[in-house]
């Protein structure tokens, strides 16, 4: 869609977000604000252990339970669900896979009971053996995590899986073979390993549920009712149209809530018992289960000429799954795109594996695999540069991809983007100048560095009511999270469309009911996608108007223009009449006007062959050059950022002090991500940390101001040209970071997060240089045999 | 046992647990859910209310041993339109993201602001380090707080 | 005051109250302070229960009184409180800032003195090891009478102590010392430290060290004085430095503990940097 610039400019404003007011003074009524005596109350009963056969479980001492009204277990909601392959129970049925796996559920009058009532449940483990780690995994006498793996549905045809490898997804693009032979060439290898993240949105997973005139309703702080509605429906046996899901203000997911998991709890035990159900995770609960982004080990190797030409490039990136395969089975596609991304490649091969172990599954948080496989390639870029004897930057500029580049999967590059965001990098720092000397005696350390992610588009529906007040009535299942779209950028793009204010346009909250499909909100697709959905919708709408008014006006349409709540013609401000009239005679002849459109990504080509077990195979760019400079004290190994600057390619800003709130929120949960977040694994196959104490988020003396620039102009698909920005703020840090820290301490840098132990380790050279046994250093003995 | 307190200016009598944690009390019997249950480890300041003044996280705090005492909730700190010049800043600013945090982060403002005069954007932050929020990588928050600091120096 | 009793919650009026409750009351019943503690069981994977005795109602126990020759804190003082009392005092920065510096505001307006120091499983206290550098006493009273015993000898008794006994208050002779508190957390605020020290010094003309007490804690499950280092800086002159040096040759006096974020090794590692700040502080702070 050609983005429409005769609306552009009014589409651009700071508008200011409506929702506001009701947070800062404790109206605004989140999930799990519903409660009371309104709503029953539930609990889960979750597995003590990591691997183990339910022997027996017993609920009904449960059910004698003061204020018990209803139980469920596995049996109760048999259906299986997942992301390509439908692997996933509600509640697990004779085998739990994980610690904190659920099991039954119980709802009663408060949740005192329903805890209560879960201490009487009899449930008895036989313990088996666990799987914990991915060398664990693939080792050949590995223990299966799903030893019934060939019978699950496959819902997305075309992947190589076996044992434990829930997914993998490959590609190979020209002759690696022949580039790594090759004797003008340096031959570079890297081992990289990463931990687990917890998005920790303040308001944890939660629903309330209900079972009226023979549907569920599901109120949910989701990012994607219909996916809560789909695996609603199959859990529960019911066909889709069974189950309506609708979703108020949702107090952060960061991805957490891409999935549906507990919702479909409330929803069964809400029909059992009668009443509304309210479940919502305990903080302990959340911090053990949650979908976290995945840990991975990342194997890479390159040949490189004595120019940085990469003529062959290769590696295999393990992403621990945990129990189930959820989106990281997705998310295979992406390294793809971004490991292999960012530069020209002669030839590649690329294999990502989804990898079963018995612990938490993991889910898509904020620029996913991105931000690991961008550390991962930035330190390689960087070791790279180092092999060659060429300055960093310099190698950046000349080999990143530009116009008509091809990417991994031969999708062609339109446009120079990256080369000229370098520039604007070093235009940047320049202003604000070198913070070296406030490292004072610590070590000193400064890296750029270079990223690309993905407009995650797909379906999205809108459907524009005009109200005869003048005012529109947005219709979308589009949620807002805090990150303000649905307040500020749909409002902006629908009010320029129509020629009315944004105060005009009402945002109805989402319902699956009222609304088309949508993919969900996250993936920084919500204004891309959403947005080019009402945009066609608007356009039905204005076109509807215009018909009406040319008559009234005795003018073609084409000569009308809509602005300030008026229908005038051009060039002719203050002629013609309100909307307001226009409508009144519209209705008049024909009824309410309204339009609805739609959206789903559109084709981008790419080389046919080369990708295998691929949800995506080309898909549009976005870009971020991030510049860190950092001191490091030796006594501690804890990190100080001097500095952290942002050039992020935005295709075009609609709002741009939501943009700079989502780059400061992402640079900061980077921060968390690189130095301070660790998550580790005990020999139960449960996380150490467990809430706030001992999970460390950035706090407000953790963070310092990202200086930032927005590039416009970047081809876009989007409204106006827009790229969504929400999503790629944290793609760079932990690369920013993890190469400023090699910089600083002349050391090799593999792993993250490099909290201040892991530094002081570094520093002191206690650790061996890391490597993956388990990943062989024969590319294509990492990939499961096709033929 | 019965535990009197007054909560925003009103005086009530609770008849539950005096070992309940007042977020608890707040949000589920009174029905006042401006007050977060976040953490429920004192670490991340979404339940702060005001005891006798004074900002304390509501979620550490049985009831029983508030008897007597004065209770302000994020309810009771705005008197119909006029909000507090905090709250102010935050919407005139485009400060607020998710807002589960918010409601903590006026009730510890709105004291800090009250007894400290001019304070630099590092005493703000560690003012705020029992503060936590997720979503907005904070300094829009010191720059609202900043706001609020030089609107009273000019007055003053 | 309450009207009705709640069999799990009780507000004793007076001290004798309070001691009789929690011996006829027995083994559910414990003794409660700020609550800071114990509201956090279920963050422990355990649950809030068991008899409250609170004893906010009780009068007298959290007053603040700084002498000439002593100062005696009560031990429902709040660390807020105790840190805006001892503010100014250089004699007794060590108490001032493991007070004032610590946690977060919030919890600083909740946690007592006497809370902190009798939970026997807080390994991170800052509190301890700041009594400990200043040789406090600790007053404990029980059925049988008061008694008053050094800040060693309660960390080693603590355990064990009766159950019909509590700690009222916590007295800290003033010599003309200078003291200080140093920590390192791993965020740059509102963490436990992962291993922190106190220090007291006094000096004669000539500045040569005549008494120190240095003590450690975090590092170890209760925190304890550094002796060897101790030893070895009695009797050099303040100026002659070399602190990081000295200390960095008995850090083999402790045994680091393993935790979540921070194993034993690096809360060994940080101690000679410890040691150094904090007599580069008392270099400046000493008159």
């Amino acid at each position: 869609m050609m983005p429409d610039q005769s609306f552009a400019d009014k589409a651009v404003m700071d508008f200011p977000r409506r929702d506001a007011r009701d947070k800062v003074t404790g109206r605004t009524r989140f999930t799990v604000d519903i409660g009371g005596s309104e709503v029953l109350h539930a609990a889960l009963l979750r597995s003590k252990q990591a691997s183990a056969r339910i022997i027996k479980l017993d609920v009904e001492p449960a059910r004698k339970m003061p204020g018990v009204r209803a139980i469920a277990t596995g049996s109760d909601v048999p259906g299986r669900y997942g992301i390509g392959i439908a692997d996933y129970t509600l509640l697990a049925r004779d085998v739990v896979r994980y610690h904190g796996e659920p099991i039954a559920a119980i709802a009663a009058d408060t949740l005192e009971q329903a805890r209560a009532a879960l201490e009487a449940i009899v449930l008895e483990l036989e313990p088996l053996p666990a799987s914990l780690t991915m060398a664990d995994s693939l080792a050949e006498d590995a223990t299966l995590v799903h030893p019934d793996w060939q019978d699950y549905e496959v819902l997305l045809e075309g992947a190589a899986r076996g044992g434990n490898i829930a997914w993998e997804a490959t590609i190979e693009r020209g002759d690696a073979d022949a580039a790594f032979a090759r004797d003008d060439v340096i031959i570079v290898e890297g081992f990289y390993e990463v931990g687990r993240q917890s998005h920790v949105p303040f308001e944890p997973r939660a629903a309330v549920a209900s079972f009226e005139d023979g549907r569920y309703h599901i109120h949910a702080s989701t990012q994607v009712p219909w996916t809560v509605r789909t695996v609603a429906s199959r859990v529960l046996g019911v066909p889709e149209s069974h189950v309506r899901v609708t979703v108020p203000a949702v107090g952060g997911g960061f991805g957490l809530k891409f999935d549906a998991s507990i919702e479909p709890c409330a929803a069964v035990l809400a029909r059992m018992a009668g009443r509304p159900v309210s479940i919502a995770n305990s903080r302990r609960e959340e911090q053990m289960t949650c979908l976290s982004r995945e840990n991975a080990e990342i194997r890479i190797r390159s040949a490189v000429m004595s120019n940085g030409e990469i003529v062959g490039r290769e590696a295999t990136v393990l992403m621990d799954c945990g129990a189930y395969g959820g989106e990281q089975i997705f998310l295979s596609t992406m390294t793809t795109h971004t490991l292999g991304g960012n530069y020209r490649l002669g030839s590649v091969r690329l294999s990502s594996r989804a990898v079963y172990t018995n612990t938490p599954p993991n889910g898509a948080f904020r620029a996913c695999n991105g931000v690991y496989n961008t550390f991962a390639l930035e330190r390689h870029t960087d070791e790279i540069a180092d092999a060659i004897g060429m300055d960093r930057m310099e190698y950046r500029h000349r080999h990143v991809l530009g116009d008509q580049d091809i990417s991994a999967t031969g999708q062609v590059y339109d446009g120079d983007v990256l080369r000229p965001m370098l520039d604007r990098i070093e235009t940047l720092r320049a202003k604000s100048g070198s913070r070296k000397e406030r490292a004072g005696n610590r070590l000193y350390g400064e890296a750029t560095t270079v990223g690309t992610w993905f407009i995650f588009v797909g379906p999205s529906a809108a459907t524009v009511n005009l109200n005869h007040d003048g005012s529109a009535t947005l219709v979308t299942t589009g949620v807002e999270l805090g990150q303000g779209t649905m307040m500020q950028a749909l409002p902006q793009i629908v009010a320029a469309n129509l020629g009315i204010s944004p105060e005009d346009v009402i945002v109805k909250s989402a319902d699956t009911d009222a609304a088309g499909r949508d993919l969900g909100v996250g993936g920084g697709r919500t204004t891309v996608s959403i947005g080019a959905a009402s945009e066609a919708a608007c356009t039905v709408v204005r076109d509807k108007l215009l018909d009406v008014a040319s008559e009234m006006l005795q003018t073609p349409p084409k000569d009308l223009v809509l602005a300030k709540r008026r229908i005038e013609i051009k060039g002719r401000p203050g002629s013609g009449t309100t909307i307001r009239q226009v409508l009144a005679e519209a209705e008049s002849r024909s009824g309410p006007v309204s339009g609805s459109g739609s959206f789903t990504t559109p084709p981008f080509e790419c080389m046919p062959g080369c990708t295998a077990g691929h949800f995506i195979d080309a898909i549009e760019p976005v870009f971020a050059v991030h510049n860190c400079e950092l001191a490091i004290d030796p006594d501690t190994g804890k990190v100080d950022i001097l500095a952290y600057r942002v050039v992020q390619d935005v295709g075009r800003a609609l709002n741009p002090r939501a943009i700079h709130g989502q780059i400061q929120g992402g640079v900061v949960q980077g921060f968390g991500y690189a130095l301070h977040e660790e998550i580790t694994i005990n020999e139960s196959g449960a996380f150490d940390q467990t809430g706030f104490e001992n999970y460390l988020l950035p706090l407000a003396t953790d963070s310092i101001p990202v200086e930032f620039d927005l590039y416009e102009g970047a081809p876009a698909v989007g409204p106006f040209g827009t790229k969504g920005a929400g999503e790629i703020p944290i793609l760079n840090v932990a690369a920013a970071i993890g190469c400023a820290v090699a910089n600083a301490t002349g050391k090799q840098v593999s792993s993250m997060p490099l909290t201040p132990p892991r530094i002081a380790a570094l520093i002191d050279g206690l650790d061996p240089p890391l490597t993956h046994e388990h990943i062989s250093p024969v590319w294509r003995k990492n990939t499961i045999d096709r033929k | 046992m019965t535990t009197r307190l007054i909560i925003n200016g009103e005086e009530r009598s609770l008849t539950c647990d005096p070992r309940t944690p007042l977020v608890d009390v707040l949000r589920n019997e009174l029905r006042l859910t401006g007050t977060k249950n976040v953490c429920r480890e004192g670490y991340c300041g979404a339940c702060s209310v005001h005891v006798d003044d004074k900002p304390m996280s509501s979620c550490l705090l049985p009831v029983g041993t508030l008897e007597g005492r004065n209770i302000v909730t994020i309810e009771g700190i705005s008197q119909g339109d006029k909000l507090d010049a905090i709250q102010q800043a935050f919407i005139d600013l485009d400060v607020v993201q998710c807002g589960m945090c918010f409601p903590g982060m006026v009730m510890t403002l709105r004291a800090f602001l009250r007894d400290t005069q001019s304070p630099s954007r590092d005493a703000v932050k560690f003012a705020l380090v029992g503060n936590v929020c997720r979503c907005t990588g904070y300094e829009r928050i010191i720059d609202a707080v900043m706001s609020v600091v030089g609107a009273n120096e000019v007055t003053e | 005051m309450a009207t009705t009793q709640n069999p799990k919650f009780h507000s004793p009026a007076d001290l004798n109250q309070a001691l009789s409750l929690l011996q006829d009351l027995g083994e559910p019943a414990f003794p409660v302070a700020g609550a800071t503690w114990i509201m956090r069981a279920p963050a422990r994977g355990q649950k809030i229960d068991g008899t409250f005795v609170d004893l906010s109602a009780i009068p007298g126990l959290s007053d603040v009184d700084l002498a000439e020759d002593k100062v005696s804190i009560g031990a429902m003082a709040t660390q807020d409180v105790i840190a805006g009392a001892l503010a100014g005092h250089a004699d007794l920065a060590a108490l001032m800032m493991a007070t004032g510096y610590t946690a977060n505001p919030a919890i600083r307006r909740a946690a007592t003195i006497g809370g902190n120091i009798c939970t026997v499983d807080f390994a991170a206290s800052d509190i301890v090891p700041a009594l400990l550098a200043l040789d406090a006493d600790v007053e404990i009273v029980s059925p049988g009478g008061i008694s008053l015993m050094s800040m060693t000898d309660f960390l080693a008794a603590r355990p064990t102590l009766s159950r019909a006994s509590l700690v009222t208050k916590v007295v800290i002779p003033r010599r003309g010392q200078t003291s200080t508190h140093s920590r390192v957390t791993l965020r740059k605020a509102g963490d436990y430290p992962v291993a922190n020290l106190s220090a007291a010094i006094t000096v004669d003309a000539d500045r040569v060290i005549r008494s120190v007490a240095v003590a450690v804690g975090a590092v170890e499950p209760v925190a304890k004085r550094w002796t060897g280092f101790e030893k070895a800086l009695i009797g050099r002159k303040l100026e002659a430095g070399e602190f990081r040096e000295i200390a960095g040759n008995y850090t083999g006096e402790f045994e680091g503990r393993d935790d979540t974020g921070a194993p034993g090794w690096y809360r060994i590692r940080l101690l000679p940097a410890l040691a150094d700040r904090a007599f580069r502080f008392l270099q400046k702070r000493t008159a």
